[in-house]
C-alpha cells in the first residue's frame, strides 16, 4: 500500500520532548510513529476499529512516564542486588573451596599420614591463625577419622585455636624468671591497655593477649612479644606506642 | 654426597685449607636472648660496614648460636685475639669496625668491667662468668655457623661417626657409653648405656631413637641453645646412638615455640642428607637410618616420655602408665629409645675424645658437665656449663656475680616446677643429680633460678602449683584433684585467710598426690610445696597466723602508704596511679584510698628516691582494718 506523507504539525518544546520520551518507552522508531500510535490508540478506546488497549492509558502522560521510570529504576537495583548476593555466595564458595585446597596441601605434604595429625593440625593454624569447623571437618574426612579425635588435640594443646584469633599476638611471658621480675604487674597493665584479659581477642579482631610459660629470654624480663618483637618490660607510655605501631 | 670416610677427611682438610690463612673473624650472637636484643640489626651493620670498608674478603662475620651470657647481649667476639664486647648496638659497629678490626684498638666502654674491681676486662675467656665454667657442650657454639654444616665438619664434626662406623661394633659403643657412665641430662640422670642395650635388646622391629627438645620447664632454656647453636652435634649423637642400638628411624620432638631451634635443625636435617650422613648405606657401612622432626603444639606434660610417644604417633599427648618401659614397648609398640638434647649431644664427645677424657671431668658417680640456665634474681643470667659436683655458691656468687642491688640471697629453686627450693645453708653442696636428690630437690633438666630477700616461697609455691595445675591433662584423679586442692590452700593462705592446721593438710596432700599419680608430673607436683614447708615453715606460719606476708609479696597481704612526714606533694605518684587511688592537692600530703589501691605498686616506683615517702606495708591487713576499707 501506498503511503502518503504526515506533515505539519508545530510542536512547543513541552510536546516536543514529551514525543522523544514516548518515542523511547514504545520503543518506536520516528517520533511519526509516535502520533501514529496515539491515534490508533483513540480509534481502539472509541471503538472505532478493532484491537486491543494500550498499556499506557493515562490521561497524565508525564506521570505515567515518572512512574515507568521509577520502576525500572527499583528493577536495576533488585538486579544489582541479586548480582551482589550471586558474587558473595561465588566468593565465600570460592573462599571455601580455596580453603580445602590448602587444607589438601598441608595433608598431602605430611602424606595423608594420620600419625602425623598434630603436625597438620599445626601448619592449618598457622596458615588460617584458627581451625574452623570446615577444616577440622575436612582434614577428619582426608584422613578417615573422626572430628572428635581432632577436637581431643584441638582443646588439649595450647597452640590451637577454635576461634579467629586477633592478627597481632601479645604475649606476656609469665616464666619463673620473669614472674619474680614483676611479669604479672606486666600483664595487668597490658590488659588494662587492650581492654581484654589473657586468652582473648578483641572484638576487631587487632589483638589477642595470652601468657606463655618461658620465651627463653629470661635475662630481659619481665618481656612481652607483640607478634615477632620482643620488649623488655615497657613502661606504659612504650606500650601505647607500640599498639599504634600494629595496624 | 660423601660416600666413605676417606671422602670425609679430604672434605675436613680441604676446609682446614681454605681456613688456614689467618683471618679475622667477628661472631655475632644470635641466639634468641641477643635477637630480642636486636642483634641482628647489629650484623646487618657489620656487614654493611665490612663492604663500606672493602673489607669483606679479610674478614669472616658469623652469625653463631648462643653464647650463653644472655644479660649482656647482644655479645660480639673478635677472633683470634677474643676480644668480647658486650651490649653491641648499631651505632657501635663502624667504631669496632675501624678501630678494632682495622687497627687493633680496643674499645673500653664496651668491655665487661668487674662490677667489685671496677677492673675492664678484654677476652672473653677472662671474664668471671666464663673463666668458672667447663665449656665442652656451648664452647663451640660461638664459633660456628649452626647453618653451615662446613663449619662444623671444619671443626672435627662427624669424625666421631665416621670412627664408630669404621672400626666399633654396636656392642662396642655401647661399651663406651657404660664405661663413661653418662648419666641421662634430662634430669633422672639414668644411665644412658643401660638404656640403650634395653632397647637394644628388647623384641620387636623396627626401634625408634628419639631427641627429645621439647623443653617446657619455665626458666630453662639449654636445650634451645644447643639446638639453635649447634644442631649438627645433637644430630650426629643420635646417629651414632641408632647404630649402636640397631634403629634405622630417629624423631626429634622440639616445641613450635622454638622457631629458631626449628629453622636451623630443619637446615641442618637436609645438609645432613646432602652429605649423606643420614640415609642408605651412610659413608659406605651398609647401615641406614633418617631422621623425622615433630613440633609440640605446646604442653607441658608431653614432654614425658610415654605422652610425647603417644604424640608422636597423633594422638593427645597424655602419659600412659609404664608397667613396660618405653626403651621396650615404646612408638607403636616398639622399642623405643628416647634422650634429652644434652645427652645425645655428649655422645659424639665421648666417641671422639675418649671415655678417660670424660671421666676426668666431674664426680665419680657424676661424671661430665651440665648446662644450667641461671637466672632470676641474679647479676649475670645466662646459659652456664659447669663440671658436675661446682658447688651452689661457686655458680651463684662467682659465675652468677651475686644477687643484684646487694641484696640477700634466699632460696635457689632447682629441677623446674616440680623441682625444690634449696636455701642458704646448702650453698656449699656441690651440683649433682644426687646431692640434689639428697637435699630434696632435684637436677631436673637444669633450671636455676635463685630468689633473693623479696621473694615470698608462699607465692613461688602457689606459682609452680598454679603452672602445674594448668599443664595436668586430667587423665588420673590424685593429680588433678590433689593439685587444684592444694593450689586452693595456698591461695587461702597467700589471702590471709589460712588456718590453722592448713600446713599439716598441704603435708598430707603432698604426700598422696606424690604416692598416686601415674606420671612424673603429679609424683613429683608437690615438691615445691613440700620443700618450701620444710625450709621456710616460718614464711607460711607468718602468713596464717600474723595474716603478714614477710617479703611483701602477697598482694592481699600489703598496703602502700604514704609517710606525711616525707611526702611533699609533688603529685608524680597521683599522676601515674591506674586507678585513682591516691588523693591530695599539689603540694600537700597526699594519701592511698586504699579502698580503691590495686596494689600495682607504680606509687612506690614512681616516688624519688630523695622523698622516699612511699613505703609498702607488709602488715597491710592491718592498715585496712584501721581504714575500714576492704
Amino acid at each position: 500500500m501506498e503511503k502518503s506523507k504526515f506533515v505539519g504539525l508545530r510542536l512547543t518544546p513541552d510536546e516536543e520532548g514529551l514525543a522523544e520520551e514516548l518515542q523511547g518507552l514504545l520503543g518506536l522508531e520516528t517520533k511519526s510513529s509516535v502520533f501514529l500510535y496515539a491515534l490508533q490508540q483513540l480509534a481502539v478506546a472509541y471503538d472505532l476499529i478493532p484491537g486491543e488497549r494500550g498499556k499506557v492509558y493515562h490521561n497524565d502522560w508525564r506521570k505515567t512516564v515518572n512512574r515507568l521510570a521509577e520502576l525500572q529504576e527499583q528493577a536495576q537495583a533488585h538486579a544489582r542486588f541479586l548480582e551482589k548476593i550471586k558474587n558473595q555466595s561465588e566468593g565465600m564458595f570460592n573462599d571455601m573451596v580455596e580453603m580445602i585446597k590448602d587444607v589438601d596441601t598441608i595433608v598431602d605434604q605430611h602424606g595423608c599420614d594420620e600419625g602425623r595429625l598434630i603436625q597438620i593440625l599445626l601448619d592449618i593454624q598457622r596458615e588460617n591463625n584458627w581451625l574452623s569447623k570446615e577444616a577440622v571437618d575436612w582434614v577428619a574426612r582426608r584422613l578417615e577419622i573422626p572430628a572428635n579425635r581432632i577436637y581431643h588435640i584441638a582443646t588439649f594443646y595450647k597452640a590451637f585455636s577454635l576461634e579467629p584469633r586477633g592478627r597481632h599476638s601479645v604475649a606476656i611471658c609469665t616464666g619463673t624468671a620473669c614472674h619474680v621480675r614483676g611479669s604479672m604487674r606486666l600483664l595487668d597493665r597490658v590488659s588494662q591497655a587492650l581492654k581484654i584479659k589473657p586468652g582473648q581477642t578483641s572484638a576487631d579482631l587487632k589483638f589477642s593477649l595470652d601468657t606463655v610459660n618461658c620465651l627463653g629470654c629470661c635475662a630481659l624480663g619481665p618481656v612481652i612479644q607483640v607478634d615477632d618483637e620482643y620488649y623488655s618490660n615497657p613502661s606504659s607510655q612504650e606500650l601505647e606506642e607500640i599498639k599504634e605501631q600494629c595496624e | 654426597m660423601l660416600k666413605n670416610a676417606e671422602d670425609l677427611e679430604k672434605l675436613r682438610n680441604e676446609l682446614l685449607k681454605d681456613k688456614k690463612k689467618e683471618q679475622t673473624q667477628i661472631a655475632v650472637c644470635s641466639g634468641t636472648g641477643c635477637r630480642a636484643n636486636a642483634s641482628e640489626k647489629v650484623v646487618a651493620a657489620f656487614r654493611q660496614g665490612l663492604q663500606d670498608l672493602g673489607m669483606e674478603d679479610e674478614v669472616e662475620l658469623k652469625n653463631t648460636g648462643c653464647h650463653g651470657f644472655c644479660e649482656q647481649g647482644p655479645i660480639a667476639v673478635i677472633l683470634p685475639q677474643d676480644i668480647c664486647y658486650l651490649r653491641v648496638k648499631e651505632e657501635n659497629v663502624e667504631e669496632i669496625l675501624e678501630k678494632t678490626v682495622r687497627d687493633g684498638e680496643v674499645i673500653e666502654e664496651l668491655l665487661f668491667e668487674d662490677e667489685g674491681t671496677k677492673e675492664k676486662i678484654i677476652e672473653e675467656s677472662k671474664i668471671p662468668f666464663y673463666k668458672n665454667q667447663e665449656r665442652i657442650l656451648l664452647a663451640e657454639n660461638r664459633k660456628l655457623d649452626p647453618k653451615n654444616i662446613d663449619d662444623y665438619i671444619a671443626h672435627g664434626g662427624y669424625r666421631a661417626l665416621s670412627k664408630v662406623l669404621q672400626e666399633m661394633t654396636p656392642e662396642e659403643v655401647m661399651d663406651q657409653v657404660d664405661k663413661a657412665n653418662l648419666r641421662g641430662r634430662g634430669g633422672g640422670g639414668f644411665p644412658a648405656g643401660k638404656k640403650f642395650r634395653t632397647t637394644a635388646q628388647a623384641p620387636g622391629e623396627p626401634k625408634y631413637v628419639i631427641v627429645n627438645a621439647d623443653e617446657g620447664d619455665p626458666g630453662a632454656y639449654m636445650d634451645r641453645s644447643i639446638l639453635e647453636g649447634n644442631p649438627h652435634r645433637v644430630l650426629e649423637g643420635l646417629i651414632i646412638g641408632a647404630y649402636a642400638i640397631g634403629s634405622s628411624q630417629g624423631f626429634v620432638y622440639v616445641r613450635q615455640e622454638y622457631p629458631l631451634a626449628l629453622e636451623n635443625l630443619t637446615i641442618a636435617l637436609e645438609q645432613a642428607r646432602e652429605k649423606g650422613f643420614l640415609g642408605g648405606n651412610i659413608l659406605d657401612s651398609g647401615f641406614n637410618f633418617d631422621v623425622a622432626i615433630h613440633r609440640g603444639a605446646g604442653a607441658f606434660v608431653s614432654g614425658e616420655s610415654s605422652a610425647l610417644m603417644t604424640a608422636i604417633e597423633g594422638w593427645v599427648g597424655e602419659p600412659r602408665p609404664k608397667y613396660i618401659r618405653t626403651a621396650v614397648s615404646g612408638i607403636h609398640g616398639k622399642p623405643s629409645n628416647l634422650n634429652n638434647v644434652e645427652t645425645w649431644a655428649n655422645i659424639p664427645l665421648i666417641m671422639d675424645k675418649g671415655v678417660d677424657w670424660f671421666l676426668n671431668i666431674g664426680t665419680e658417680n657424676n661424671p661430665g658437665t651440665k648446662i644450667l640456665s641461671l637466672v632470676g634474681n641474679v647479676r649475670n643470667t645466662g646459659l652456664v656449663e659447669i663440671a658436675m659436683g661446682t658447688s651452689l655458691r661457686q655458680l651463684i656468687y662467682d659465675i652468677g656475680g651475686g644477687i643484684p642491688g646487694d641484696k640477700k640471697f634466699k632460696a635457689v629453686q632447682t629441677g623446674g616446677p616440680s623441682g625444690g627450693c634449696i636455701p642458704t645453708q646448702y650453698l656449699d653442696e656441690p651440683i649433682d643429680f644426687d646431692n640434689l636428690s639428697r637435699i630434696g630437690s632435684m637436677m631436673g633438666s637444669g633450671g636455676m633460678i635463685v630468689m633473693d630477700e623479696e621473694t615470698c616461697m608462699v607465692d613461688v609455691a602457689r606459682y609452680f602449683l598454679n603452672f602445674l595445675k594448668e599443664e595436668s591433662c586430667g587423665k588420673c584423679t590424685p593429680c588433678r584433684e590433689g593439685i587444684k586442692q592444694m593450689l586452693d590452700i595456698l591461695d587461702k593462705i597467700s589471702q590471709g585467710k589460712g588456718e590453722e592446721g592448713h600446713v599439716e593438710l598441704l603435708q598430707e596432700l603432698g604426700d598422696f598426690v606424690e604416692e598416686a599419680s601415674l606420671c612424673a608430673l603429679g609424683t613429683t607436683a608437690p615438691y615445691p610445696v613440700l620443700s618450701t614447708i620444710k625450709y621456710f615453715q616460718d614464711e607460711y606460719e607468718a602468713h596464717i597466723k600474723e595474716k603478714e606476708c614477710p617479703a611483701g609479696v602477697c598482694k592481699e597481704l600489703i598496703a602502700y602508704v604514704i609517710d606525711e612526714k616525707l611526702c611533699t606533694g609533688c603529685a608524680l605518684c597521683r599522676k601515674n596511679c591506674p586507678s585513682d587511688a591516691i588523693a591530695g592537692e599539689p603540694k600537700e600530703t597526699h594519701t592511698v584510698i586504699q579502698g580503691k589501691c590495686i596494689k600495682c605498686g607504680i606509687c612506690l616506683e614512681v616516688c624519688p628516691p630523695r622523698f622516699a615517702a612511699v613505703k609498702k606495708e607488709k602488715a597491710g591487713k592491718k592498715v585496712l582494718v584501721e581504714e575500714g576499707g576492704n
